[in-house]
């Protein structure tokens, strides 16, 4: 999984729920935590964004672009948060992520390649390296 | 943690591997879409560059992160295949710019998310700082 990729890593922090049960001083804890870990990442120039979401928002779904809501308050599939990352390996990225302060509270981090373009693009240019062949 | 200096909304794009089963034609129909469409936000200032995410991945999860599992992101139509940030002062106006999104024809779903301005955490750590001092007044 050591592929080398130019354009980055997207971390995504998943699991609204594990805050449940925590004190305030827990919560402060881990959250001091979270803060320095991005700081330190941005000093290092290994991440260049990052941002918690809120814990709200919509779904627009389909060819009627429905609209409807969430949930994204208590769910563990739900999405908190993303950092974007300035490494050259999965390898790398994975190890980030298992520095999350999260983590022993029971959040997930999706670690995810970030594509040089868009995949309609990718696949018309495979198309036509076919057509040529 | 606000280190792009927006508040603004992201819109994270879901659906599965669909422009695998499109024709040549559709394809070609769709980038034209995109583009002339992004180039729009684009012009108006409301979106920053979007990117698209590989098909592949990792899960971590577990105290120290022991645990490193494979997707799936390919196949399934929950996986997020692209995200964008999005300028704008309303979330109406962040969910007409995701229902303007012309892959939408072909399924998958956007799902709008407001940026926060501080860590959620942060907030509930305070709200409860603050409920308990009431309490001892």
């Amino acid at each position: 999984m050591n592929t080398q990729n130019q354009n980055g890593y997207m971390l995504l922090f998943r699991g609204n729920d594990w805050i449940k049960g925590l004190s305030p001083e827990e919560k402060q804890k881990v959250t001091d935590q979270w803060m320095a870990w991005f700081r330190r990442l941005t000093d290092e120039g290994k991440a260049v964004a990052g941002n918690p979401l809120e814990r709200e928002g919509k779904i627009v779904s389909g060819k009627n672009r429905v609209v409807s809501d969430g949930p994204f308050a208590e769910s563990k599939e739900a999405i908190g948060g993303y950092f974007l990352l300035d490494v050259a390996s999965m390898d790398e990225a994975v190890a980030i992520a298992q520095e999350c302060p999260g983590l022993p509270y029971g959040v997930r981090v999706e670690v995810r390649p970030v594509a040089p373009e868009c995949p309609v693009a990718s696949e018309l240019k495979r198309e036509a390296e076919f057509a040529t062949v | 943690m606000n280190r792009q200096d927006q508040n603004g909304y992201m819109l994270l794009y879901r659906s599965d591997e669909f422009y695998n089963r499109l024709s040549h034609q559709e394809l070609q129909t769709l980038m034209n879409e995109n583009n002339a469409w992004i180039e729009r936000l684009t012009a108006q200032g409301k979106v920053k560059p979007g990117r698209a995410l590989e098909r592949r991945g990792a899960i971590v999860s577990g105290k120290d992160g022991r645990f490193v599992t494979d997707g799936p992101f390919a196949e399934s139509k929950e996986a997020i295949g692209g995200f964008l940030l999005v300028d704008v002062e309303t979330l109406d106006e962040a969910i007409a710019i995701a229902q303007s999104i012309p892959g939408l024809a072909y399924g998958g779903s956007i799902e709008v998310r407001p940026l926060a301005e501080e860590c959620p955490l942060d907030v509930r750590a305070r709200e409860l700082a603050e409920k308990e001092q009431l309490a001892t007044v």
